[in-house]
C-alpha cells in the first residue's frame, strides 16, 4: 500500500528494465494512468466558464477559510491516526499483549464501517438528546460537550481511518529485521532508544504509506464533515453545486486537487530518505517486549477504540430497528435484497477492473526506476484523492461532451470506471509492495535454470504476490461498497445500492429504515476485511 | 435506450416488471392483451391509498378526475425523482406500476438541484435519459425551464392546478404544496405570541433564544431567497444576524426542529408545515401547533412539481403519467401520507390546516427562487452558512 520506496527499490528484479518487454509494460502503465486522470481535465473546462471572476473567487475570505479548515482537519486526523495506528501495531506485533490475534482483528475492523455511518451513529448517541445524553440525565448531567464541529469530525475520521496506518505499520513491523534491534540492545541502547533509532527508521515508510491514505481519505471524505457540520472542501463544493454554481464547484475542486498534490509531494519526501535501509531478508527471529504489569490494562486501548468505532454504530443501528416511525403515514422505502446484490455486483466489477489496471502499473512501479513509471504509479493516487462528488462531476461533463452515447447507454461500465479511477491506487500499492518483497534470488535461480521470463513470472513471482493481489482487490471492493457520491450521480436509471438507499432514507429522519441496509453493508464489508487480514497472516 | 444495461429498481415486483417488459418490448410475445389499453385496471381503494393516523381520520371523499377516468398507463417511463419525500413519491409510483401491469418506471433519485443540472447537461449533449423530472421544489423546475431543457405541458395536464403553481407557458405543473410555517409549543406560547411578520421575530421577547432552524435545508434557503427578493439584501442579512445573535439554535433538518418544539426544548422554529404534522401524527398529544406569517417570506408556498424533458420520445406517456399525479386519488395520497397541500380543488389539506387560498403567500414568482448564489453569499456573511 505504498507510494514511496518501501522497501527500497531493488531494480531489475524482474530483469532488464530497459528491454522491449519492460518498455511495453511501462507504456501500458502510462496509458492506463493517463486514462484514469484525463476526465479530471474537464474541471479546467468547467472552471474556464468563470472567466475573470477566478482570482476574486480563489482569494475570497470564504474560500480561504475553507482551505485553512480542510488543511487543519487533514493534519489533525493524520497525526492522531499515526499515534493510534502505530501504538496498536506495536502492541499487536511486538508486545506480549494477551489475545493478540483478536485485538488485531478488532483494531482493523473500523475500516469496514463507512465513516459517515459512524458519524451518523455518533450524532445519534452523543448529539443533542441522543441516546447517551438521555442515559446520563438521571445522574444530573444535562449536557455534554457538543459532538459537532471540527474536533468532532476529527475524532470520528480518526477512529475510522487509523486502520490504514495500523495495517501498513504492522506489515513493516512483521518484516522487520529483529537482529538489528537486538544488536542495538546489546550495545546498551534502552528499549525506547532502540525503538527510536532502529525500529522507527525501518518502519517509517510503512507509517508514511498509511498516513498518506489517511490524509487523502480525510481530504476527500464528504459524508463525515457534512454530518459533523464542518465546512471543508468537499462539503463546500457540494453546497455550491447544489446552488447551481457549477463553475465555482469546479474551481474549488481544482483547488482541492492542488492540496492533494502537496500531500503527495510531502509524503514522497518522507519516503525518499530511507533508501537502502530495508534490504531485509525477512523476519530474523522474534523480538518482543514485555508489558509487565500493563499487560491487561493495555488491552483497554484496542477495546475502547473497537467499541467506539464498531460496537457503537452496530448498537445504534440495531436500536433503530426498534424505534418508532418517522411520523409519515406511510411505509415507503422498504429494504430490498436487490440493493445488496447491486452493491456487491459493482464492487466485484470494480475490484476485477482495478486489478487489470493495477497489475501492470504495480509490477512496473516496483521494478523500474524511470520517471515515467514513477509517474504512472502515482497517477492513480490523484483519483484516490479526488472526492467522489468531484470525480462524478468531471466524468459527467467529460462523457457528455466527448461520448454522450456512453453516458446514455453504458451506465454500469461508466460507474465501474469511476470506481477504478477512485480506488485502483490501493491495488497498485499493495501489488507493488508484494512485488518488492519477492526475493530476487529466487527469480534469478529460476532464470539460471533456463526458465523464460514469462515462465518465471508464472512459476515464481505470481504465487508470491497473490496475497498482495488479493489484498488490493479486497480494498477496492471494500471502498467501492462504501462509496456514495459517485454512485449517486453516475448509476444508471433504476439502479439502487445499499448506500444510495441509506442516503435516500436519511433525509426523512427515517433512521429505522436505514438500519437494515447499514447493518448489511457493515457485514459485507467486514467479510472483505477478513480477506485482507487473512492475507496478512500469510506474509 | 438499451434495456439490457439497466437494472430494475423494483426487483421485488418481478411479475409486474416482467409483464411490463413483455408488453412494451414484445420480447415474450403471444400475449393476447398486448397493445390493448382498454384492459380493466384495478385502482387501489381510497382506504388503501389514504394514510393512517389521527389527523387523517374522518376526511371527506376527495373529488376531481379519478384514475379510472384516465387512459391506462402502458410502457416504460424514465423518471428523475428529486428527493422523493422519503419514499412517498416512490411508493405512489409503485402503486401505479401494480395497477397497470404494462407500465414500468425506471427512477433515479438525487437532490432536485443536482438532477436539474444533470438534465440540462444531458439535453445540451443530446444524451437525455429522462422522460419526466419530478422535483421537490420550484427553483429546480425553474432552472431546467430557464435552460430550455423542458417542453411545455398540454393544457389538459395543467388545467386542474391554479396558475400560481404552474411554470411560465405551462413549462411545469405543481404536484404538492409546502408552506413555510412556524411550529410552536402550545404549552409555552399561544398563537397570538407569534408576530405575523418574520421581520418582527428578532425583537419579540417570547422568541428570544428559544427558536430553532436548519440553514442547510433547501427550503430554508428558498425562504431566505424569498426574503431577499422581497426586502433586499441588507435587510435580509441583518435579519439573519439578529436571529443568530438572539440565540437561534441550528439543527440538521426541519423534522428535528419540529420534534424539539414538541419536546419543549424549543419554543418555536422555522420549518415547512408538514414536519409538525408528522410529529402530531406520531404523537397525537404533543403540544405543537402551526402559526403562519402573512404576505412575507415566512409564508412562502413552494411546490413539488413535474415537467416533461426536452426531446423525449415518450411525450404521451409522460403527460399521462403527470395527469395521474393530479388525480383525486393521487392528491389524497400525497395529502394524507406526507401532509402536503393538494394542488386540486377537490382534495382538502389534512387536519386543521388552513386552505391554500386562506394562506397569504408573498407576491413572488417561484421561478426566481433558483437564484441561490446571492443567498448563499449573504448567509455566509451573516455567519449562518447554508
Amino acid at each position: 500500500m505504498s507510494v514511496p520506496d518501501w522497501p527500497a527499490p531493488i531494480t531489475d528484479r524482474l530483469d532488464g528494465s530497459g528491454d522491449l518487454g519492460g518498455r511495453a509494460v511501462t507504456a501500458i502503465a502510462v496509458l492506463l494512468a493517463f486514462l484514469l486522470v484525463v476526465p479530471l481535465a474537464w474541471l479546467f473546462v468547467q472552471t474556464a466558464t468563470l472567466g475573470d471572476q477566478i482570482p476574486a473567487l480563489l482569494t475570497s475570505a470564504t474560500t480561504l477559510a475553507v482551505l485553512g479548515r480542510s488543511v487543519a482537519l487533514v493534519a489533525a486526523v493524520t497525526a492522531a491516526s499515526v499515534l493510534v495506528g502505530v501504538s496498536l501495531a506495536v502492541l499487536t506485533v511486538q508486545s506480549n499483549l494477551p489475545f493478540k490475534r483478536f485485538w488485531t482483528v478488532a483494531a482493523a475492523l473500523p475500516l469496514a464501517v463507512p465513516s459517515y455511518l459512524g458519524a451518523f451513529a455518533f450524532i445519534s448517541a452523543f448529539g443533542p438528546r441522543g441516546a447517551f445524553v438521555d442515559l446520563l440525565a438521571p445522574l444530573g448531567i444535562e449536557e455534554i460537550p457538543s459532538v459537532f464541529g471540527f474536533w468532532g469530525a476529527a475524532f470520528v475520521l480518526t477512529i475510522y481511518t487509523y486502520p490504514y496506518v495500523f495495517l501498513t505499520t504492522r506489515a513493516s513491523l512483521l518484516s522487520l529485521d529483529a537482529s538489528l534491534v537486538e544488536a542495538a540492545r546489546t550495545l546498551n541502547a534502552g528499549r525506547f532508544e532502540a525503538f527510536r533509532r532502529v525500529t522507527l527508521p525501518q518502519i517509517a515508510p510503512g507509517i508514511a504509506a498509511g498516513a498518506l491514505l489517511v490524509a487523502l481519505y480525510a481530504l476527500a471524505d464528504f459524508g463525515t464533515p457534512a454530518f459533523m457540520r464542518v465546512q471543508v472542501f468537499t462539503q463546500f463544493i457540494y453546497s455550491r453545486f447544489d446552488a447551481f454554481q457549477q463553475g465555482y464547484a469546479a474551481l474549488l475542486s481544482l483547488q482541492l486537487l492542488a492540496v492533494t498534490a502537496v500531500v503527495l509531494f510531502l509524503e514522497s519526501k518522507i519516503g525518499a530518505d530511507d533508501d537502502g535501509a530495508y534490504e531485509s531478508r525477512g523476519n530474523r527471529g522474534k523480538f518482543g517486549f514485555d508489558l509487565g504489569v500493563f499487560r491487561y490494562p493495555a488491552m483497554l486501548l484496542p477495546a475502547g477504540i473497537g467499541l467506539l468505532a464498531v460496537g457503537l454504530p452496530i448498537g445504534i443501528f440495531t436500536a433503530w430497528l426498534f424505534r418508532p416511525g418517522t411520523g409519515l403515514a406511510s411505509d415507503g422505502m422498504a429494504f430490498e435484497w436487490a440493493f445488496a446484490t447491486n452493491s456487491v455486483q459493482v464492487a466485484v466489477l470494480a475490484a476485477v477492473a482495478s486489478l487489470v489496471v493495477a497489475l501492470p502499473i504495480g509490477l512496473r512501479g516496483a521494478n523500474a526506476d524511470s520517471r515515467l513509471s514513477r509517474l504512472a504509479e502515482r497517477a492513480p493516487y490523484v483519483g484516490y484523492a479526488t472526492p467522489g462528488i468531484v470525480l462524478a462531476l468531471a466524468l459527467l461533463w467529460f462523457t457528455l461532451d466527448i461520448a454522450p452515447v456512453v453516458y446514455r447507454n453504458y451506465g454500469i461500465p461508466l460507474l465501474v470506471f469511476a470506481y477504478v479511477v477512485r480506488f485502483s491506487s490501493q491495488a497498485v500499492g499493495s501489488i507493488r509492495t508484494s512485488v518488492l518483497q519477492v526475493d530476487s534470488r529466487l527469480h534469478e535461480a529460476a532464470r539460471t535454470l533456463g526458465r523464460s521470463r514469462l515462465q518465471t513470472f508464472r512459476a515464481v513471482t505470481l504465487p508470491l504476490i497473490v496475497p498482495g493481489v488479493a489484498t488490493g482487490a479486497a480494498l477496492v471492493f471494500l471502498t467501492t461498497m462504501k462509496e456514495l457520491p459517485a454512485t449517486l450521480m453516475l448509476r444508471p436509471l433504476g439502479f439502487e445500492t445499499l448506500v444510495t438507499h441509506i442516503w435516500s432514507v436519511r433525509e426523512t429522519g427515517a433512521y429505522g429504515q436505514a438500519a437494515i441496509p447499514a447493518l448489511v453493508l457493515v457485514v459485507i464489508s467486514a467479510l472483505s476485511m477478513g480477506v485482507i487480514l487473512h492475507q496478512e497472516q500469510r506474509t | 435506450m438499451n434495456d439490457s444495461t439497466r437494472r430494475r429498481y423494483l426487483a421485488g415486483l418481478g411479475t409486474a416488471v416482467t409483464a411490463g417488459l413483455a408488453g412494451c418490448n414484445n420480447l415474450l410475445g403471444g400475449d393476447s392483451d398486448e397493445g390493448n389499453p382498454s384492459q380493466q385496471v384495478e385502482v387501489p381503494a381510497l382506504t388503501q391509498l389514504r394514510g393512517s393516523g389521527s389527523i387523517v381520520e374522518g376526511r371527506p371523499q376527495p373529488e376531481g378526475t379519478s384514475i379510472n377516468d384516465l387512459p391506462n398507463l402502458s410502457g416504460e417511463l424514465s423518471l428523475y425523482l428529486g428527493g422523493g419525500e422519503g419514499g412517498i413519491y416512490r411508493e405512489f409510483v409503485e402503486i401505479l406500476e401494480q395497477a397497470y401491469p404494462e407500465f414500468t418506471v425506471l427512477p433515479t433519485t438525487n437532490t432536485s438541484s443536482t438532477l436539474a443540472q444533470q438534465i440540462v447537461e444531458e439535453v445540451n449533449s443530446g444524451a437525455s435519459r429522462a422522460d419526466v423530472f419530478w422535483s421537490i421544489d420550484a427553483s429546480s423546475l425553474a432552472y431546467v425551464t430557464q435552460n430550455d431543457a423542458v417542453e411545455s405541458l398540454p393544457e389538459e395536464v395543467t388545467s386542474p392546478v391554479p396558475d400560481s403553481f404552474t411554470g411560465p407557458d405551462n413549462a411545469w405543473v405543481g404536484i404538492a404544496g409546502r408552506a413555510r410555517a412556524i411550529p410552536y409549543n402550545t404549552n409555552e406560547l399561544s398563537e397570538d405570541d407569534i408576530p405575523n411578520k418574520v421581520a418582527d421575530f428578532p425583537n419579540t421577547p417570547a422568541l428570544q433564544g428559544t427558536m430553532g432552524w436548519a440553514p442547510t435545508y433547501g427550503a430554508f434557503k428558498s425562504f431566505i431567497t424569498a426574503m431577499r427578493l422581497l426586502r433586499g439584501e441588507d435587510a435580509t442579512r441583518q435579519w439573519l444576524v439578529d436571529m443568530r445573535e438572539a440565540g437561534t439554535e441550528r439543527y440538521g433538518n426541519e423534522y428535528v426542529v419540529s420534534q424539539q418544539v414538541a419536546d419543549g426544548a424549543l419554543n418555536a422554529g422555522f420549518a415547512n408545515h408538514y414536519y409538525a404534522l408528522r410529529v402530531q401524527n406520531q404523537r397525537p398529544d404533543a403540544p405543537i401547533d402551526l402559526a403562519f406569517t402573512e404576505g412575507d417570506a415566512g409564508a412562502l408556498v413552494n411546490v413539488a412539481g413535474a415537467t416533461r424533458i426536452q426531446g423525449t420520445d415518450n411525450a404521451d406517456l409522460a403527460d399521462l403519467f403527470i395527469r395521474h399525479l393530479l388525480t383525486a386519488e393521487a392528491q389524497e395520497f400525497f395529502a394524507t401520507r406526507s401532509f402536503a397541500y393538494p394542488m386540486i380543488d377537490g382534495v382538502q389539506p389534512v387536519g386543521d390546516l388552513p386552505l391554500v387560498s386562506e394562506l397569504n403567500p408573498p407576491e413572488i414568482d417561484l421561478s426566481e427562487l433558483s437564484d441561490l448564489e446571492t443567498t448563499l453569499d449573504l448567509m455566509e456573511e451573516a455567519g449562518v452558512s447554508g
